[in-house]
């Protein structure tokens, strides 16, 4: 598992997802993280560690790779916008809904 | 394992798990462009809620409300809803 700084996640997210474009799918992970580098010590050792709380953790794989990073509060503005324009650009495999439009001949799927 | 049928529902309910056990809960999304759809999964390792979908304009729903669970997990307690 590699973890890498958040803009280095996003170039390698994007070369995940232009590798997946023909074969295979993207795997997108978040969860909150409060900073632990070491394990949590066992019952009856001391925990020394003071959790952070402002933390969170993205994973991202194609199966194969695997890519991390952590965000805290100062990188997130930056990042999720970053990051929002790098989903939607690439996610736009998806069919379009075609609504009702006026006259317009539709391709129906079988 | 149950995928909602609606959005709102999954929204909600993801939203509403998350707030139970912040630190419990997870966001999975996988992408398929060969096969042209994205899933979605909320978990805390007890409840599961998932989300399907193959149509475009469910990924501009599921990226907002993936970076509203991500600004939740960085702020401190007491993450009120944040307006966009």
């Amino acid at each position: 598992m590699v973890l890498l700084e958040n803009d280095s996640f996003l170039t390698e997210l994007t070369r995940l997802f232009q590798k997946c474009r023909t074969s295979g799918s993207v795997a997108i992970t978040l969860k909150k993280y409060d900073g632990r580098t070491k394990p949590v010590p066992r019952k009856g050792h001391p925990e020394n560690y003071e959790p952070a709380d402002n933390k969170c953790l993205l994973r991202a794989s194609d199966g194969k790779k695997k890519i991390s990073t952590v965000i805290s509060t100062k990188e997130v503005i930056k990042f999720q916008m970053a990051y929002s324009n790098l989903l939607r650009a690439h996610m736009d495999g998806l069919k379009k809904k075609d609504k009702k439009s006026k006259g317009k001949k539709t391709k129906a799927t079988q | 394992m149950p995928y909602f049928q609606t959005w709102e529902e999954f929204a909600r309910a993801a939203e509403k798990l998350y707030l139970t056990d912040p630190m419990k809960v997870r966001v999975v999304l996988k992408y398929r462009h060969c096969d042209g759809n994205l899933c979605v999964k909320v978990t805390d390792d007890a409840v599961c809620l998932q989300y399907k979908t193959d149509q475009a304009q469910d990924v501009k729903k599921i990226e907002k409300l993936h970076g509203k669970l991500m600004r939740l997990m960085v702020s401190k307690e007491s993450g009120a809803m944040e307006t966009d």
